[in-house]
């Protein structure tokens, strides 16, 4: 585990595509999909630092009744920034950016496909983020009306500032992005595989991002229609005085609004699966399974929509309650899968492993709140409450987003040749458990007696002043695990330990190649070796094991 | 209160489900942790990586599951939407029905039978009461002048929409007096927090009494 080497290893020197490497206009013309990933991650993770400063103030406000942190409308914008930005901004482009940054090392391929499209989405999405944002410096604020904006509340009648129509430009430019991005993963990825990696020998992450990027071609041009509707009713806020257009503008935000939950979802459970198998020694389980019920799960996913909408009388209760119900098969499968992986393994406990078993239970009671969301009789007391809150941030903080610190302490060494250092790294991980879980606990309960989602306050006579007590605490704890990782990240650009080429003795192809990796991948030095599974390095590593012992 | 009733009935079956899950889950997790500590750090791990059979039958397992709990889930809309009492108001007409508008950042309650009008201006002090008769179906006729709006009454578990260009129809029944408070849950703007309203629940003759006083005597 500790193969730390005391210098860099040799990058051999290859022409980079698009200016001197270490330049910023090497960074930021680079047609180098490991740059461009690293771009779009490193932005993503800033971003994260602002939600999450917004979600802290949010907390604080809430943390006794009657507070007056922020103006009522202040109070709006900071919610729906938070959550625009964490949805749109953050989970969204970190998981297809991880796809790209990983899936041509995984398949052993030199770069992505259309490289210069996939530099030009990176634009978009930045461009996007930074409009969305600058609806602060407007004399009415940013956009106030919640991450999914529903009219005639986010009209030109009923929301006149710049900051909203600064919005729909961002998600536009964002979303289209993050099309044209998950579009040449997915080409990369079933057209730019190296030989012998078949399929069926892809690894259980890049399997994962292919089934996500296929939700992302199926569900964002929605995203771009709903937010054309809207752009509309800034203009002509009348077409929203019909019924037609409200409810029609929920049924194709929605289309786009669930699958991109799994979007948010699937590169972080693929992530886990490899940090799993990694640090249990042995082969994913069930691998054909989880790849078929990944594939099922993206599939019904465009089928789910109409949950959201049960409360509105308009949208079908038994068809969409089937539907969400029936999602428990392939999430059933995999959380099997994940298990099976880990009886009999024999397991190492770095800091990516932590994030990783945490997200099993964490996200399972996500997934099990959402059972009942998907029951309408249970989801007309949830609905718009706190226990909503509580169910995805559950499924996204307490889920994806322990999926996504995974993925950031396995790979790290991978992207920058450096480790991260392991006492930070467990520090975070456990102020970041007890934090989460204090933060988002008490919402069920707050939800279930009566606490609605999106005010600013409240009395002290409602009952709730204790239990957003604790979860404020939590937020506190969550902050401060931000910091450590912070730091974590600092030191280790500063002070480097350096990585060799596989720390991890991980599974997959890209621990073949040197940390980080050449310019296109590999190289004479770093060959590929040759794949007969889904992960060749365990093979190789078996069969040498197997001679070392015939010789002895 | 068949909403209660009905979400009490289906929290009651499905929270002890989910429970037994979670406890499995953890169990096997924390298991797999501890008998690695105890007995396999120094044994290769596993070679198996596939179980076919296993997979398959509990995939089936799976199926089961769901088709109970989407079995569960129709049966209790079916109930919420035709159940005990509600039947009945499907055909005859209610004891009270109500036009309910939501505005921005308010609510109007109008009775059909009577010409009889409760408002407020949802400040400290004024906000509207609703008076409804007890074990009577009782119908709320749910529309908006403005933006999207919900008419939630945490109490017992019920939330619709409300929303302009469309009459969402809500049907309860009320079993005992009391007062409880309704709150907009749907996101409507700056005074989305304080936008909130009661239902008084009265016997039937004094229901009667404040139709015929115009509102005003209960």
């Amino acid at each position: 585990m500790t193969a730390t080497a005391d210098r860099p290893a040799p990058v051999e020197p290859v022409a980079s595509p698009g200016g001197e490497p270490g330049s910023i206009v090497g960074w930021l013309a680079s047609t180098d999909h490991k740059r461009i990933g690293l771009l779009t991650l490193g932005t993503a993770l800033v971003m994260m630092v602002v939600a999450g400063g917004l979600a802290l103030t949010i907390r604080t406000q809430l943390a006794q009744p009657q507070l007056h942190v922020l103006t009522n409308d202040r109070y709006d914008q900071f919610f729906t920034i938070h959550g625009s930005l964490m949805i749109y901004m953050v989970m969204t482009p970190f998981a297809i950016g991880m796809g790209l940054y990983l899936v041509p090392l995984q398949i052993g391929a030199p770069n992505v496909a259309a490289p210069r499209t996939t530099m030009f989405s990176f634009w978009l999405y930045v461009t996007g983020a930074v409009v969305m944002l600058s609806g602060f410096f407007t004399d009415s604020g940013a956009a106030d009306h919640g991450w999914y904006a529903y009219p005639p509340l986010a009209t030109g009648r009923f929301t006149p500032g710049q900051g909203v129509d600064l919005w729909i430009v961002g998600v536009a430019l964002t979303g289209l992005g993050m099309l044209i991005m998950a579009g040449t993963v997915l080409w990369t990825a079933l057209l730019k595989r190296a030989p012998g990696v078949t399929m069926l020998r892809l690894p259980v992450f890049s399997w994962s991002v292919v089934a996500s990027n296929l939700m992302v071609i199926g569900a964002f041009p929605s995203l771009l229609a709903a937010v054309g509707i809207l752009a509309i009713g800034r203009v002509r806020p009348d077409l929203f005085t019909h019924n037609a257009w409200n409810i029609g503008y929920q049924d194709v935000f929605w289309f786009f609004g669930h699958p991109v939950v799994y979007v948010m979802f699937f590169p972080y459970v693929g992530a886990i699966a490899e940090v799993i198998a990694t640090f249990a020694g042995r082969k994913f389980f069930g691998y054909k399974f989880f790849v078929v019920s990944q594939l099922l799960f993206a599939a019904l996913s465009m089928s789910v929509w109409g949950h959201h909408m049960f409360t509105t009388g308009q949208s079908s209760n038994y068809y969409f309650s089937l539907t969400s119900i029936a999602l428990v098969i392939p999430a059933g499968i995999e959380y099997f899968d994940l298990l099976a992986t880990l009886v009999g393994g024999r397991l190492r406990f770095p800091t990516a492993m932590l994030f990783g078993l945490a997200f099993i239970p964490q996200f399972l009671i996500g997934g099990l709140t959402g059972i009942m969301a998907g029951t309408p009789a249970l989801d007309y007391q949830i609905q718009d409450s706190y226990f909503l809150v509580a169910h995805w941030h559950y499924t996204l903080a307490a889920g994806s987003l322990f999926g996504l610190f995974a993925a950031v302490y396995f790979w790290f060494p991978k992207a920058t040749g450096r480790m991260l250092r392991e006492g930070l790294g467990k520090a975070h991980f456990w102020l970041w458990f007890v934090g989460t879980n204090l933060t988002f606990l008490p919402m069920f309960w707050l939800g279930f007696h009566g606490m609605p989602r999106r005010i600013p306050t409240y009395l002290p006579a409602d009952g709730f002043t204790t239990e957003n007590l604790i979860s404020s605490i939590g937020a506190a704890l969550l902050g401060l695990g931000a910091m450590v990782f912070i730091v974590n990240v600092a030191e280790s650009l500063g002070r480097p330990r350096y990585a060799g080429a596989d720390p991890w003795q991980g599974h997959t192809l890209e621990w073949a190649t040197s940390s980080p990796p050449p310019t296109f991948n590999f190289s004479a030095r770093y060959p590929i070796p040759p794949v007969h599974s889904y992960a060749p390095l365990l093979d190789l590593r078996r069969e040498r094991e197997q001679v070392r012992s015939a010789v002895e | 209160m068949p909403f209660r009733n009905v979400f009490d009935e289906a929290l009651s079956v499905w929270a002890p489900i989910a429970a037994a899950v979670f406890f499995v889950v953890s169990v096997v997790l924390l298991g797999a942790i501890a008998l690695n500590r105890v007995k396999r750090r120094e044994k290769l791990p596993f070679e198996a990586s596939k179980n076919t059979p296993v997979e398959l039958g509990y995939v089936v397992v799976l199926g089961i599951i769901v088709g109970g709990l989407v079995f569960g889930s129709f049966l209790w809309n079916s109930r919420l939407h035709n159940g005990v009492g509600l039947a009945q108001a499907q055909v005859t007409t209610p004891a009270a029905r109500i036009n309910v508008t939501a505005y921005r950042w308010c609510w109007d309650f109008n009775y059909q039978a009577a010409p009889v009008h409760v408002t407020g201006q949802c400040t400290v002090g004024d906000f509207p009461t609703v008076v409804v008769p007890a074990g009577q179906p009782v119908e709320f006729n749910l529309t908006s002048d403005d933006v999207i709006h919900a008419f939630w009454l945490p109490d017992f578990a019920v939330k619709r929409d409300v929303m302009p260009d469309h009459v969402n129809t809500l049907r309860l029944v009320f079993p005992h007096e009391g007062r409880w408070r309704g709150r907009c849950s749907e996101f409507c703007g700056t005074h989305h927090v304080t936008m909130d309203f009661f239902v008084r629940v009265v016997s039937p003759e004094q229901y009667q009494q404040f139709l015929h006083s115009g509102g005003t005597a209960v």
